[in-house]
């Protein structure tokens, strides 16, 4: 049990939530707004999660020359010799600053098991265990834990199947969930915390007047009832108090943005999602999610997945420049996938079906060497005919994209080591490189 | 808005002490059975207390004072029906002198089934909670549909069935036919089944059904077996294997039994037989399932280790903390404690696996009423068998507030536990839930929740909270009583010297009547996120 690890983080907690808590509202506030403007840099991981598991094929690795291609056509991209589909123009230009990798194999085909595999790094039912999700996991190793805001935050999340929690990890590395009901970002409560707003018709004051009086029934219960569960009731009590006080930083104020760049991410859930995610970083958050569904186009697919792309092009690639013209693109790694890809043979219904075997993810910003293709699933598509990547490849060289060693391990409820990255997991050294600091950690180091 | 006619009633009910006195009544059912239950769980409750002061003399320890009434009060509420008291209740308690007011307390909450509390009901009601909680642990859709278990969970615990009755009932249970099923919550579409569905809900293999059975009533965790052998305990492969292939029968969901307990794991290419965990070969005969084979062992006299393991799971849930470290591995060596558990789990099979007479033996003993020992920084050097601050569960919580707030609860008021308040507050709690009672896992979701969500919006909403409109519209209480009874409503107890000056001067440095009601609303939302509301001390 990571118990130390957790009275660590309450104690932690604790000093910050009591050095600044009575000190009044304003003074927060103005720190809140000084660091949202960008005065700190941090390390931070978006994924961009395509649930269904999005077609390769008309994506990323195109098949023209082949009937496998089907009608999607290729253009070119910022870089020489790198083409993509014509779905993905505004991605075409930020090609510099991505990598594309055409040969992950894996060897999950259902939805449920597939997702697992691909949010947590390892194949699912090999142990009795409950792995942390890839949000979890990067959380723990890039979060401030002195932050008003949670490490881990999920958009609009929709997976086929049970995960995206943090596992073994425990509760302070679970994602805070952002609703999106609607793909309507002006609709009510989308895009946003449930209640983090005070109720209609409680005032600020009164608020506040809440808050002293619970102050003084928590320090009575502390003197008599001591204990890890105390401490812990108060710690959090604290943050979700500084995250209604800070309105969460206003991180969740899209309004904020000019309408210009608003329109550029594009006007649906999605693409504010992205616009939300680069707020989330900016006032240092270590690991966003944003979920785009739809991708399980076993029908009907090209149709499928030029509207999908429609919302996808504009959101990814504005949130590639917005990150540059901020700088915040070196120190944020943008991971693009899915759960698998999609078969090359087209069905009879025009659809591709789930396909592990050969398929295409990509990744941006961070320490990725971008303007480049790692590995080829030859003229088919039906199989990897050089370089092939496994998940545990994969895992390792998103570690070294945010300058992680893929070495670190973290302590399983039995006290057993479970390393961050599976066994055998090798960084693609043509894409990132594993920083010298992070070269010596030793195992059993407790992440 | 509520109607006038309503809050009057809530303010009768707030003031006014319970109709059923505090005596167990002659019209309990089946009486002379409990009668004798009641009598030897005392006899318990002094071989426990005994026990402990022979250990702690030895180690010169004095153990911390027996709690007050009002503490206590709260305890045995919780613990048992898994709600705090209603205020009446709460009155009538601390208000009365009898001198064996706190076993008679006991007793009644665990056997009275007389109306309108009914006691037994509840308390029945709360264990299914907990035994389904440990059962199908976490948060999978799997562990949310296990809740159907509850129904049969709460049968056996009402009809106070044997406990090792209970288990050979599960171990061997078959699927029913649909019509024998009811709904168990209708919003989340989620049915309730019999036994069998134990199986279906923890993976509906033999694999996940050896896991789950040697964990939960064994005490033994042999998971990690499945794929290589066990890294830290003795269990090899083969132990995983022998236990698996006597529910070789569990296919897809499927709940039957093969005539052959051999079973061929996925990528293996040899068949395991049929082996109890240990080493012992079945012998198959009379026509026995080889389930029925392994729920006659498992469930034996002679099998102390099944008898600990349910000790040590009802004392984790009254106490805080198993006897030993952890419920799921009792495999593991013990020390003084586990010495005291293996004494005790003879006298439980002695007394027939008589839950009632195990629970009420451990919550009338004055180690059960002691203060809590502090649990700051390590979890060892805590006295052994001392009781800690315990997490509510879910259940608690919603039962909780339910309570406190007066909520309605029948089906056509539009009452939380029909219109989706109650299933939207217990999924946001599962999410952080643990079965372990000394972790207080809530993140700043759950808190956000308690803090801003409609449940406590509208209990602090003047117009429209039950008890709060019944307490602050009273004309005939002063202000001191007013407090009082938010109090009893929430924490079971009335203000400290302390307490009662600062939120008296808070209420009396109002400007004018509407600041004074909105006053109390301030401080009954305090209470509600108080950590003595979902926490017990």
């Amino acid at each position: 049990m990571s118990t130390l690890t957790r009275r660590d983080f309450v104690n932690f907690s604790l000093a910050s939530a009591f050095g600044v808590s009575y000190s009044g509202w304003l003074p927060r506030m103005a720190r809140a707004a000084a660091v949202a403007e960008g005065a700190e840099k941090h390390k931070a991981f978006i994924l961009l999660w395509m649930a269904g598991g999005p077609s390769q094929t008309d994506t990323v690795d195109l098949k023209t020359d082949h009937p496998n291609g089907g009608p999607s056509k290729s253009i070119e991209t910022s870089v020489p010799g790198i083409r993509i589909s014509e779905n993905l123009p505004g991605v075409a230009k930020q090609m510099k600053d991505m990598a594309i990798i055409r040969s992950l194999t894996t060897a999950e085909g259902d939805h449920d098991r597939a997702t697992r595999l691909m949010l947590t790094g390892h194949r699912p039912g090999q142990e009795a265990l409950n792995y942390p999700s890839i949000g979890s996991l990067f959380a723990k190793k890039l979060g401030d834990e002195s932050s008003d805001l949670p490490a881990y935050v999920s958009i609009a999340p929709m997976r086929f199947g049970d995960v995206g929690g943090p596992g073994f990890l425990g509760p302070n590395y679970a994602p805070l969930v952002v609703s999106g009901d609607s793909n309507d970002p002006e609709s009510r409560a989308n895009l946003s915390i449930e209640n983090l707003k005070a109720p209609v018709g409680v005032t600020k004051e009164s608020m506040e007047r809440r808050f002293e009086i619970s102050k003084f029934l928590q320090d009575d219960f502390s003197k008599s009832a001591k204990g890890a569960s105390t401490k812990s009731h108060t710690a959090n009590f604290e943050r979700a108090r500084r995250m209604i006080e800070t309105n969460a930083k206003g991180a969740f104020k899209l309004d904020e943005e000019t309408a210009a760049i608003r329109d550029k991410y594009g006007r649906n859930r999605f693409g504010q999602g992205c616009l939300l995610a680069r707020r989330l970083v900016e006032r240092g958050v270590a690991f966003v999610e944003v979920t785009l569904e739809g991708w399980d186009t076993h029908a009907d697919n090209f149709n499928a997945v030029k509207r999908n792309c429609e919302t996808l092009d504009p959101a990814w690639s504005t949130l590639m420049s917005d990150l540059r013209d901020r700088g915040l693109l070196e120190s944020t790694l943008i991971v693009w996938m899915g759960e698998f890809g999609r078969t090359p043979k087209i069905n009879a219904t025009t659809g591709r079906d789930h396909f592990p075997l050969a398929w295409s993810t990509v990744l941006g910003g961070g320490g990725v060497k971008g303007g480049q293709v790692i590995g080829s699933t030859g003229k088919a598509g039906t199989e990897v005919t050089e370089r092939p990547v496994k998940i545990a490849d994969l895992y390792a060289t998103m570690c070294a994209g945010i300058g992680v060693s893929p070495d670190h391990e973290n302590i399983s409820p039995e006290g057993r080591p479970v390393p961050l990255v599976d066994r055998g997991g090798k960084v693609i050294e043509e894409i990132a490189a594993i920083p010298e600091s992070e070269k010596k950690v030793k195992k059993n180091s407790q992440g | 808005m509520m109607s006038k006619f309503l809050w009057s009633f809530v303010v009768l009910v707030l003031l006014s002490s319970s109709t059923v006195p505090l005596v167990l009544g002659a019209d309990s059912p089946d009486e002379s059975k409990y009668i004798q239950v009641i009598k030897s769980s005392t006899e318990l409750a002094r071989w426990i207390d005994a026990k402990f002061a022979e250990a702690w003399n030895q180690s010169a320890i004095s153990p911390p004072d027996v709690v007050d009434d009002a503490t206590f009060l709260k305890r045995a509420y919780l613990d048992l029906s898994g709600s705090v008291p209603a205020v009446s209740e709460a009155r009538e308690f601390l208000a009365y002198q009898g001198a064996y007011k706190r076993d008679t307390l006991i007793d009644q909450l665990l056997n009275d089934t007389r109306r309108p509390q009914k006691h037994a009901e509840r308390t029945a009601a709360h264990w299914a909670s907990l035994w389904r909680r440990m059962m199908v642990p976490g948060n999978s859709p799997e562990a949310q549909a296990a809740v159907g278990l509850e129904p049969w969970l709460k049968e056996q615990f009402s009809t106070n069935v044997p406990y090792d009755q209970m288990v050979r009932s599960l171990i061997t249970a078959k699927n029913e036919p649909q019509t024998a099923m009811t709904v168990a919550n209708a919003r989340l579409g989620i049915r309730s089944g019999g036994p069998a569905m134990y199986f279906q809900v923890v993976g509906g293999k033999p694999e996940s059904a050896a896991s789950s059975v040697t964990r939960m009533f064994l005490g033994v965790r042999i998971g990690c077996a499945e794929c290589h052998d066990h890294p830290f305990a003795e269990w090899k492969q083969k132990d995983f294997w022998g236990m698996a292939a006597f529910f070789s029968g569990i296919k897809n969901g499927v709940v039957g039994d093969l005539p052959d307990a051999k079973i061929r794991p996925e990528t293996g290419t040899v068949d395991y037989e049929a082996m109890f965990l240990g080493g012992e070969k079945p012998r198959f005969e009379n026509g026995k399932t080889s389930r029925e084979i392994l729920a006659e062992w498992m469930t034996s006299r002679n099998n102390t280790q099944f008898a600990a393991t349910a000790v040590n799971r009802v004392w984790l849930h009254l106490i805080g903390r198993g006897l030993t470290d952890s419920v799921d591995d009792l495999d593991k060596p013990s020390t003084a404690e586990g010495q005291i558990l293996d004494e005790l789990s003879k006298k439980f099979i002695e007394a027939k696996f008589d839950l009632r007479w195990l629970i009420g033996g451990i919550c009338k003993s004055q180690l059960y009423q002691r203060q809590c020992a502090a649990t700051d920084e390590s979890l060892a050097g805590v006295l052994p068998g001392l009781r800690i601050v315990k997490t509510l569960t879910p259940e608690q919580v919603f039962n909780s507030l339910e309570q406190a707030l007066s909520l309605p609860v029948g089906s056509a008021d539009g009452s939380a536990r029909f219109n989706g308040l109650r299933d939207q507050l217990i999924a946001r709690m599962n999410e952080a839930a643990s079965n372990n009672p000394e972790e207080f896992r809530a993140g700043i979701p759950q808190t956000l929740l308690l803090m801003n969500g409609r449940i406590t919006t509208e209990a602090t909403d003047l117009d429209q909270s039950r008890t709060l409109r019944g307490v602050v519209e009273a004309p005939f209480l002063n202000s001191e009583d007013k407090l009082n009874t938010l109090y009893l409503a929430v924490f079971s107890r009335v203000p400290r010297t302390e307490e009662k000056q600062f939120l008296m001067d808070y209420i009396a440095k109002q400007p004018d009547d509407e600041h004074q009601k909105l006053a109390y609303a301030e401080i009954f939302w305090g209470l509600l996120n108080s950590p003595e509301f979902v926490l017990e001390k």
